[in-house]
C-alpha cells in the first residue's frame, strides 16, 4: 500500500472517525420506505380529520376518480424516487428530467381539477365563505402531504445531495401531488377558483416550502449556499 | 482496456466496501488509486497545483463524510468525481479562489486529449484546451483522460448521457477549428 502518498493530518483526521458506517439501501428502497410512511401519515391524517369521499363522488367517471388518484399517487412517488435519487453523489438527475417531472406534477393537478369541474360542479361555492372553504382545504392539503415530505426530506437530507434545492423540490412536489392525489376525492367543492386558488396554491407553496428547506440545508452543511 | 477498466473499476469497489467497513488500509488503497486523477481534475477548475492539493484533502475529507452515501456495488468513480467537483465549485463560488497561475512547466500533467497530441505539440494544445469554456474542458477531460463513459460523465454532471457526448463533440470540434486556425494563421 502506498501509504506516504496520504499526507499525515488527513490520515489523523480519518483514522480518528473510522467507525464502519451502514452504505445507503439503493433509491428505490428508501423510496418505498418514504411511500410506507407516507400512506400510514396520510391514513392518520384522514381518520384524524374524519375526512370522506366528496358526496358526489359516484357521479365522477372511474377514471377521473380513482384512476386519476392512482395516476398521481404514481407521479407523487416517482417525484419523491427523484429527489432521493438526486441525494446521492454521481447519481444526479439530468435537469429535463426534473423540468419534465416537476411540469407533469403540476399540469396534472391542474388537468383533474378542470376534468373534475367539467364532470361535476360539487358543492357550490358560497359568496363570502370562500376564505374559510380555502382554508380548510389548504390545511387538509398540508396535513396529507405533511408525513411524505418529512420522511423524503428527512431521508433525502440523510444522505449528501450535492444540489439540495433542486433534492428538496422534487421531494416537496412528490409530497404535494400525493397529498391531491388524495384530497381530489375527498375535497366536495370543484369550483375551478377554489381548485387553482387553494390547491395549486399550496402544491406550488410544498413545492417553495422543498426548495427552502434545501437551500437552508446547503447552507448549514457547506457555509456559503 | 475493457478488461483493466472493468478489474480497476471492481478494484476500487472492494476498497470502498472496507473503507466502510472501517479500513484504513482501504482508505489509503483508495487515496492511492484515486489522488492522481482527481488532482488532475481539480487542476481544471482552479489552474493552481497548490489550490488542486488542498482541495483533494478536502474532497477527502467530504468523502469520507459522506461514506455512507456509496451503494455497492455502484460503480464508485462516478460517486467520488461528483463529490470532487462539488467541493471544487463551493471554493469557486466563495470567492478563495486566487487569481495567480502557475507557469504551464509548473503544472501537474497537462491535460490533453490523447489524439489531438498528433495535431500540435502539447504546449499548443494545453494553450488552447484551457481557452475553452470550462464545460468543455471537464468533458474533455473526464471522457479522454480520465476515461469515463458520457454515462459516468451524466451522472458525474447532472446532465442526460446524450447531453455529454454532444458536448465532447462540441469542444473537439472547437478545439480542431482553433488548432486549424493557428496552424493558418502561421503559415
Amino acid at each position: 500500500m502506498n501509504t506516504e502518498l496520504l499526507p499525515e493530518n488527513l490520515r489523523r483526521t480519518i483514522s480518528d472517525d473510522l467507525a464502519p458506517v451502514r452504505p445507503l439501501p439503493p433509491a428505490w428502497m428508501r423510496t418505498l420506505y418514504a411511500v410506507a410512511v407516507a400512506a400510514a401519515g396520510l391514513a392518520i391524517v384522514v381518520a384524524a380529520f374524519k375526512l370522506s369521499l366528496r358526496p358526489d363522488f359516484e357521479q365522477l367517471p372511474m377514471w377521473l376518480s380513482w384512476g386519476c388518484t392512482a395516476l398521481q399517487l404514481v407521479v407523487g412517488i416517482v417525484l419523491v424516487g427523484m429527489a432521493l435519487r438526486e441525494a446521492v453523489p454521481g447519481s444526479g438527475v439530468p435537469a429535463g428530467a426534473v423540468v419534465l417531472a416537476l411540469s407533469t406534477g403540476v399540469v396534472m393537478q391542474i388537468l383533474v381539477g378542470i376534468a373534475t369541474w367539467m364532470h361535476s360542479p360539487g358543492m357550490p361555492l358560497i359568496k363570502g365563505h370562500g376564505l374559510n372553504a380555502g382554508v380548510t382545504c389548504s390545511t387538509h392539503d398540508l396535513a396529507l402531504a405533511l408525513p411524505a415530505l418529512a420522511i423524503t426530506l428527512w431521508l433525502v437530507f440523510r444522505a449528501l445531495p450535492l444540489r439540495p434545492s433542486i433534492a428538496g423540490l422534487l421531494g416537496g412536489t412528490g409530497a404535494a401531488v400525493t397529498a391531491d392525489a388524495v384530497n381530489h376525492i375527498l375535497c366536495p367543492m370543484s369550483d375551478l377558483r377554489h381548485v387553482l386558488v387553494w390547491h395549486t396554491g399550496m402544491l406550488f407553496g410544498l413545492m417553495l416550502v422543498g426548495w427552502v428547506a434545501g437551500k437552508l440545508w446547503e447552507r448549514k452543511r457547506f457555509g456559503n449556499a | 482496456m475493457g478488461v483493466d477498466r472493468k478489474a480497476e473499476e471492481e478494484r476500487l469497489i472492494a476498497l470502498m466496501i472496507g473503507y466502510q467497513k472501517g479500513s484504513m488500509d482501504d482508505f489509503e488503497g483508495l487515496y492511492a488509486a484515486l489522488k492522481q486523477p482527481l488532482l488532475r481534475y481539480l487542476w481544471t477548475f482552479v489552474r493552481n497545483a497548490t489550490m488542486a492539493e488542498d482541495l483533494l484533502q478536502d474532497t477527502f475529507l467530504q468523502i469520507h463524510r459522506a461514506r455512507q452515501t456509496y451503494t455497492p456495488p455502484r460503480p464508485v468513480r462516478p460517486w467520488v468525481y461528483a463529490i470532487t467537483r462539488h467541493v471544487a465549485l463551493m471554493h469557486l463560488r466563495s470567492g478563495r479562489r486566487r487569481k495567480e497561475m502557475l507557469a504551464d512547466d509548473q503544472l501537474p500533467e497537462v491535460p490533453v486529449p490523447p489524439e489531438m497530441e498528433k495535431f500540435a505539440d502539447k504546449a499548443t494544445l494545453h494553450r488552447m484546451l484551457s481557452e475553452l469554456p470550462h464545460q468543455s474542458q471537464e468533458v474533455l477531460m473526464l471522457h479522454h483522460l480520465l476515461g469515463m463513459s458520457f454515462q459516468e460523465i451524466g451522472q458525474i454532471l447532472g446532465i442526460a448521457s446524450g447531453t455529454a457526448k454532444v458536448r465532447s463533440h462540441r469542444a473537439l470540434k472547437a478545439l480542431r477549428e482553433r488548432l486549424a486556425e493557428d496552424q493558418g494563421g502561421d503559415a
